[in-house]
């Protein structure tokens, strides 16, 4: 029978089938589920992480990569009663005001998903009062602003400082991104991170979490 | 007089051809299929309205378009749109094969020309990349190149307009933020023309707005668009795709997508006024699938914009596609290839508006000389575009024999009256032998075009405005940021 440590390696494979058989083989014969999440899928999706950052591997195998390990841990999730999912932090995410960019945005969702963080996305255009609703709704520990326009970066600050205005600002980091934006505008804004890309998105992060 | 020849047939000019007539049909019938199966939405109220009228099967804002609509609509878009300059002159008709480059807009990011740091874009460097355009003979049309990042943000794109039409006299494609802002710019063109009527009659600005894939038509591009039509302003209504992101990754499937963008696009705009001026497309970028970056430079997008254009063509309506963009971030040797190969293509492909041309960065960062470098790249396509003359004096038999075996040609009337034509000059391009090259101080072609690009900035004058329309440029801006303010 394949074992945990060939788990990891379907998850590096992106192959959806052997990661389901092999979970379910391995939940059958009495297997901690908790054990084959973080012993075996998550060890997977990790190391795709890092092969897509040193530029060894492409978006879309990253994305079946990420639903392989899905697959895997709905599987394991069943076995698990009232027991909390182990995850990494909530983040809510958004296209601030007024703009409409959203793919970057997605890709950094999907690339926090896939890392174990519970995305909250709010989709694009989104006014601050709305991300001030999500903060209190679903007590995130990081804000994420995405803004491709000059003209919708003011927007990121008008996030941060209604989160202060709502006593909401020392509850969460900020982190910001997106073509136009720079390490320097969120120091000029107070920002607590800037990410020029998804990887770099996800390392961050965690690292603030 | 030469006799006529019996039987003779004659290519001009080179013909770029990406796929045939029957390949167009299967993708026009693909295009279709989207549009009555999957539909569209429309976030647009009026426009929704309109489509619903029609007889659309409308859900909320999710709307199908049966193909007799669609066929419909694309008889009635006109097929030339005449544009002229700020001064009249219809410099610019758009009509199928006649080529035309012009800059992008918006560059977040500029390589200042005296320290040569990336740094944010402004305000001068829209009015910089104006005056360049306008002295640079190859470039026909401009956009803004650069935001005008230090301006309130609100009306960022008034002074954008402001920066380009007094620095710049060739046509001009704005992008704007909203329909009412749409409105101002207009009123902006109509002071520098002598009024509303005269801009109709020869409207020089053509709004660049587009819709969002896969298959969303926003409140403002729309909105936009019908502002636009109210005064005969052309609009170009094309769609900026990542292929693998936001389209199929195969080709054939993004244009298919894109295809059923464009055509929703002129459905929407036919509805609102038989024959609106539309102009379609559709920006054919893959997604790198590495770096996440737009490829603009890369082989897939030429290919796509090669079938665009024929699609464009098929239907017979004028089209909107780029070249000279590139995802060097530099202008370096890969900016060059990049710029060179997509710029012929488009050439001798017939498109009619291509844009974004010294785009660096895959459309982020801008750098004047490379401007001017592409300038000289436009003039070789077109040199190239237009073909090898086949005629008794071009054939020159009677030339080889005055001069005989083991003659030369140097000194031959015939060479001395065609050189000039059938050898190109470059402006900046190196033609030395080392030793001359030495002489010239190692002088890089880039080198030189910084010099052309300090000179035009120091020198050139676009033409003047009628009186009173810089400051009726300015009180419109004013008034507008007092509306947005109260
Ligand atoms: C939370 O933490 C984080 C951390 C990291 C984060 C992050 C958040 N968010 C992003 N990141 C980072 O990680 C991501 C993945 O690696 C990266 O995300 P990116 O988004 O950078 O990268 C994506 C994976 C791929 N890149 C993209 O998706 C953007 C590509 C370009 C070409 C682009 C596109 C595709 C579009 N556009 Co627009 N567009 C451009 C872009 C030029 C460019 N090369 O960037 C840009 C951004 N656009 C621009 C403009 C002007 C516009 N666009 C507009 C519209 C569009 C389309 C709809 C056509 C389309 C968007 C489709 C969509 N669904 O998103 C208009 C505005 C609409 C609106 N209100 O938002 C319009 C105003 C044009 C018009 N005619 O009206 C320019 C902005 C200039 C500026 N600084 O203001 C622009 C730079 C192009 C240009 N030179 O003109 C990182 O930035």
């Amino acid at each position: 029978m394949a074992s945990i440590k060939d788990l990891t390696e379907f998850v590096i494979q992106a192959d959806i089938e052997k990661v389901k058989e092999t979970t379910a083989a391995l939940l059958a014969a009495g297997e901690d589920p908790l054990k084959i999440i973080n012993e075996g899928l998550i060890p997977g999706i990790n190391e795709v992480g890092e092969r897509f950052k040193e530029g060894n591997l492409f978006v879309p195998e990253m994305m079946m990569s990420a639903q392989a390990m899905k697959a895997g841990v709905d599987l394991a999730k069943e076995k698990i009663e009232g027991a909390d999912i182990p995850n990494a932090g909530t983040i809510v995410i958004g296209t601030v005001a007024g703009d409409l960019h959203d793919i970057g945005k997605n890709l950094v969702s999907m690339m926090l998903d896939s890392s174990g963080f519970n995305v909250v996305d709010l989709g694009v255009d989104v006014p601050a009062d709305k991300f001030i609703a999500a903060v209190k709704e679903h007590k995130p520990s990081i804000v994420g602003l995405s803004a491709l326009l000059t003209t919708t970066m003011p927007a990121m600050k008008e996030v941060i400082d209604a989160l202060k205005e709502s006593n909401l600002r020392d509850q969460v980091k900020v982190v910001i991104g997106g073509a136009p934006v720079s390490q320097a505008y969120a120091d000029e804004i107070g920002a607590d991170g800037y990410a020029p890309d998804a990887a770099l998105a996800v390392e961050l992060c965690k690292k603030i979490a | 007089m030469e006799k006529l020849i019996s039987n003779y047939s004659e290519q001009v000019t080179p013909q770029l051809k990406w796929v045939t007539d029957a390949q167009l049909e299967q993708i026009h019938y693909a295009t279709l299929e989207v549009l009555e199966r999957t539909g569209i939405v429309v976030k647009n109220k009026e426009a929704l309205k309109l489509l619903k009228d029609a007889g659309c099967r409308v859900e909320g804002e999710h709307v199908w378009i049966q193909p007799w609509l669609v066929e419909e609509c694309l008889r009635l878009a006109p097929k030339r749109i005449s544009v002229a300059n700020r001064l009249g002159e219809r410099v610019m008709p758009l009509e199928k094969n006649r080529v035309y480059y012009g800059t992008g807009s918006d560059l977040p990011f500029t390589i200042d020309l005296e320290t040569n740091e990336r740094r944010t874009s402004t305000k001068q460097d829209v009015v910089d990349a104006s005056r360049v355009v306008d002295a640079l003979p190859n470039f026909d049309f401009l956009m803004s190149h650069a935001i005008a990042s230090d301006t309130n943000p609100d009306v960022s794109d008034l002074h954008q307009f402001e920066a380009m039409t007094l620095n710049c006299s060739k046509p001009i494609i704005f992008t704007a933020h909203n329909a009412e802002n749409t409105e101002a710019i207009i009123q902006m063109a109509a002071a520098c023309v002598g009024g509303v009527e005269k801009l109709k009659a020869n409207p020089y600005i053509i709004l660049y707005s587009e819709p969002i894939s896969p298959l969303v038509h926003t409140h403002d591009g729309v909105g936009k668009m019908y502002k636009c039509f109210e005064y005969n302003i052309p609009v170009v209504y094309t769609p900026g795709v990542l292929a693998g992101g936001t389209t199929p990754v195969t080709k054939a499937g993004c244009i298919t997508l894109m295809n059923a963008e464009a055509l929703a696009g002129v459905v929407i705009a036919q509805l609102k006024k038989k024959g609106a001026p539309i102009i379609i497309g559709g920006g054919a970028t893959p997604m790198d699938m590495k770096t996440t970056t737009t490829l603009y430079g890369a082989p897939e997008t030429y290919m796509n914009y090669g079938i665009m254009t024929q699609l464009a063509q098929f239907y017979g309506l004028p089209n909107f596609t780029e070249a000279g963009c590139v995802n060097a971030p530099v202008p370096d040797v890969q900016a060059g290839a990049e710029a060179a190969v997509t710029i012929l293509m488009t050439q001798l492909e017939g498109c009619n508006l291509v844009h974004d041309v010294g785009y660096l960065e895959g459309g982020k960062t801008g750098y004047l000389p490379f401007l001017a470098i592409c300038d000289e790249l436009i003039s070789m396509a077109r040199y190239s575009g237009a073909g090898t003359r086949i005629s008794r004096d071009h054939l020159a038999v009677d030339c080889i024999h005055e001069v005989g075996p083991g003659g030369n040609y140097m000194a031959h009337p015939h060479t001395f009256k065609y050189f000039r034509e059938e050898i190109w000059s470059p402006r900046f391009f190196n033609r030395y032998h080392w030793e001359q090259w030495l002489g010239k101080d190692k002088e890089t072609p880039m080198d030189k075009a910084v010099k052309e690009v300090k000179r035009i900035l120091a020198e050139h004058q676009a033409a003047a405005l009628p009186e009173g329309a810089a400051e009726e440029m300015q009180r419109i801006i004013r008034q507008r940021e007092e509306e947005i303010r109260s």
